[in-house]
């Protein structure tokens, strides 16, 4: 039993459940104390020992099935010949089945050379020529037809400017088959996430608790002092300082979710939703040519409830083009009155602005009413001003403009934002802190340009090819 | 008395105390009393997870002790903690024996040296305030420990309670080594808003509970609320899992389905219809948006 165990732990690691040799110790226990009465019975109980997520219960069964299909249960009634003859019968089986699969290895050869020998040397260079095709040189559906065969040899994501040739047609026909494929989550993919951020806040938290302890810094608490120290005969062993209070730092973001950039901003969406109340008080927008907030939504709904709400146009019409005067406009208008607390600003968007007005006025005064204004855009520098590209315009007003092409790269900038923001709000001693700390790391400025691109360590997330958009 | 249950035995005592448990609580449970591991029971909020513990400790006899985990628990909340003031009323009224017996001494070396002597009298677990879990630890009788909502605590105490639950024991710098004298039967339940870590995971069997299978919530439901008919409960809860698949901001789960229930013997109804739904949909609906849909859901289907 310990081996037909051990064997099927084995099976469930490969199909990536993680299973520790203590739990398989305590899957034969279980078994050993339960009896295999039925599969049922059996079925739960390594369920109940080895699988320790809800998430993998799924897995779980479909291996279950898969390696106990072909051990079926005996029962000790059976008569013992009946068995043996059974047996006989599955091992003819199995002969006359490699029998056969010899026959069709024996077959297969002669058609093969057949097609070989009728290739000519035209169809040849034909299948040459398709491979030199550029792929920048070719637009619309054949365009895509060639990047989902490059995607696997591209080390660098297309240049989103020449992706997405804004033409009609091809946006309607990206729209069909590409784009639909991709609206929500997999299970994987939240759990991926998960796995970021935890990393990042892991990272964070070494300067996080250097602040905490720090809180505590301030007047001495009378009252509170002596209630504690009542124990100790009023000998003020234990102080007890006024604590400051102390705020999570605010952030408002804004995502663009038009097609240009809508997977830069789901990740974008997901990352926020991750780390919404275990350190940030974040309203979230979403944009195109209308402005909704999502705040609400994000803490209530589950994510892949709210991605489908978003590309089925529920909440802001996606047919339009993506306008970024009007937006600003928009939320000038309705939300920059209660914008309170100077919170952090991120927008998230490739400033196409469709040739439309500019408005960057608002800009400015977005700018006067929070502490750090971050845009963030999926386009190289050297397309900021070609066509109806306002970045160059939009970013002079910003404090940083980053160009963010993989998920590493977004969680690498919210970190350092994150950090920044914290630092702000911290007591001027841990600010002292912080900077020595920073000074003390040795900072290579050409990291910054590097950081992303290194094409040898793949980035740790990738679920299905995706870390590029 | 432990020695001879099965799983059989186990839902039927419970069945007796009104829980209603499918195969997989039966079999969990089972297996941990006989493997003496914690249960780690994860499931969304309101199906009956510290239910299931209430119903345990009662048809088992094992006294509950209820560990309810917030943010900023620690060991002087979970585990033990010294009770100063004891300590210090002790020192004040024996001063006068202490006097004498350290008048004995010659110098004040022998006297630092008889006091040490007597050191362990002060750290005894005499000035011990016991907490929920070194509480279930020392009980005579086997008990049950409920840990409530671990999700809801920090990482440190969740670090805190690996040593607990795998080798039910308690270190005390100043005693020692504390092991449990009954091991008791430990259920930890979380609504899962934080992921807990696979340390703790690998040492607890785990228990999912998600909502009940149609003909389960109808016994439940009856097993409750005797009074009310067959028929009444079944559209009941037809109806509820129906609302359960509308993306509702809060699912009704069982705990609101008893609730309905009641409310719905209380008034006397019969059979559902959208007047009946329309009047009671706070029960069900806990939001403002449910509330229409939930309304919705009832028109189109008796309606």
């Amino acid at each position: 039993m310990e081996r037909i165990v051990t064997r099927f732990v084995a099976t469930l690691r490969e199909s990536g459940i993680r299973v520790s040799p203590g739990e398989s110790l305590d899957a034969v226990q279980a078994l050993g104390t339960c009896g295999m009465r039925s599969r049922k019975i059996s079925r739960a109980l390594l369920r109940l020992t080895l699988v320790k997520n809800v998430n993998d219960f799924a897995v779980f069964n479909e291996v279950f099935d898969r390696y106990f299909s072909r051990f079926q249960f005996v029962d000790p009634e059976d008569d013992l010949l009946t068995l043996m003859d059974a047996a006989i019968l599955e091992m003819d089986g199995e002969f006359t089945y490699l029998n056969e699969l010899k026959d069709d290895h024996d077959d297969e050869p002669g058609p093969l050379i057949k097609i070989d020998s009728e290739v000519n040397p035209e169809d040849l260079a034909e299948l040459k020529s398709l491979t030199e095709i550029d792929p920048d040189d070719t637009d619309g559906t054949e365009m895509q037809v060639h990047m989902k065969g490059y995607r696997e040899k591209a080390k660098k994501p297309p240049r989103p400017t020449r992706r997405y040739v804004q033409n009609p047609l091809t946006i309607e026909l990206g729209k069909g088959n590409s784009y639909e494929s991709s609206v929500t989550f997999t299970a994987e993919e939240q759990a991926a996430m998960q796995d970021v951020v935890s990393k990042m806040m892991l990272r964070l938290r070494k300067d996080m608790k250097r602040m905490k302890n720090n809180q505590n810094r301030g007047k001495l608490h009378v009252i509170r002092t002596i209630q504690k120290n009542y124990r100790h005969d009023m000998v003020p062993f234990q102080v007890i300082m006024r604590r400051k209070r102390r705020e999570k730092p605010r952030l408002i973001v804004l995502c663009d979710v038009s097609f240009s950039v809508s997977h830069a901003s789901r990740f974008m969406l997901l990352l926020l939703h991750t780390l919404h109340n275990q350190l940030l008080d974040v309203r979230s927008f979403i944009y195109n040519r209308d402005l909704a907030e999502i705040t609400e939504m994000l803490a209530n709904m589950p994510v892949n409830e709210l991605m489908k709400a978003i590309d089925t146009g529920d909440i802001i019409d996606l047919d339009e083009n993506s306008s970024f005067g009007e937006v600003f406009l928009k939320f000038k208008k309705d939300h920059l009155e209660n914008v309170r607390g100077r919170p952090a600003f991120i927008i998230l968007g490739d400033g196409r602005n469709n040739y439309g007005e500019a408005n960057d006025w608002i800009l400015d005064e977005i700018r006067e009413k929070s502490r750090y204004m971050l845009w963030l855009t999926p386009e190289e520098r050297e397309t900021w001003s070609r066509g109806d590209c306002l970045m160059d315009l939009y970013g002079s007003y910003c404090d940083k403009v980053e160009v963010v092409n993989t998920v590493d790269d977004l969680s690498l900038v919210v970190e350092d934002l994150l950090r920044d923001v914290y630092a702000n709000q911290a007591h001027p001693i841990d600010r002292k802190l912080i900077r020595e700390a920073k000074a003390a790391e040795t900072y290579d400025p050409a990291d910054y340009y590097r950081r992303g691109t290194n094409s040898d360590s793949k980035p740790d997330f990738d679920p299905g090819g995706r870390s590029h958009w | 008395m432990v020695s001879m249950i099965t799983q059989q035995t186990i839902m039927d005592l419970l069945k007796a105390e009104g829980y209603i448990a499918d195969d997989a609580i039966g079999t969990a449970v089972f297996l941990a009393i006989r493997m003496e591991k914690p249960i780690l029971i994860e499931g969304p909020p309101g199906v009956g997870k510290t239910g299931l513990a209430q119903a345990l400790s009662k048809s088992l006899d094992f006294p509950m002790v209820r560990l309810q985990c917030y943010e900023g628990i620690d060991e002087g909340k979970a585990l033990y903690d010294w009770e100063y003031g004891k300590q210090l009323l002790y020192t004040q009224l024996l001063r006068t024996q202490l006097d004498n017996y350290l008048s004995v001494s010659a110098d004040l070396r022998e006297a630092v040296e008889r006091l040490s002597s007597e050191e362990s009298l002060f750290f005894s677990e005499n000035f011990l305030v016991q907490r929920p879990i070194l509480r279930s630890f020392m009980s005579e009788k086997r008990s049950l420990l409920l840990i409530d909502e671990i999700d809801r605590s920090d990482d440190e105490f969740e670090a805190l309670l690996l040593e607990c639950l795998s080798d039910f024991q308690v270190s005390i710098p100043e005693l020692g080594v504390i092991t449990a004298k009954r091991k008791p039967l430990v259920l930890l339940t979380s609504n899962g808003t934080r992921m807990i870590s696979d340390a703790l995971r690998r040492r607890c069997l785990y228990l999912y509970i998600g909502y009940p299978e149609l003909e389960r919530e109808v016994t439940i439901v009856q097993a409750t609320f005797p009074e009310i008919c067959e028929a009444l409960a079944r559209q009941m809860v037809e109806f509820l899992n129906k609302a359960r698949e509308l993306n509702l901001r809060k699912s009704p789960s069982v705990s609101e389905t008893l609730d309905w229930a009641q409310v719905l013997s209380i008034m006397k109804v019969n059979q559902l219809t959208p007047e009946a739904v329309a009047g009671t949909v706070g029960v069900i609906a806990k939001h403002q948006t449910d509330l229409k849909k939930i309304t919705e859901l009832a028109v189109q289907e008796f309606g």
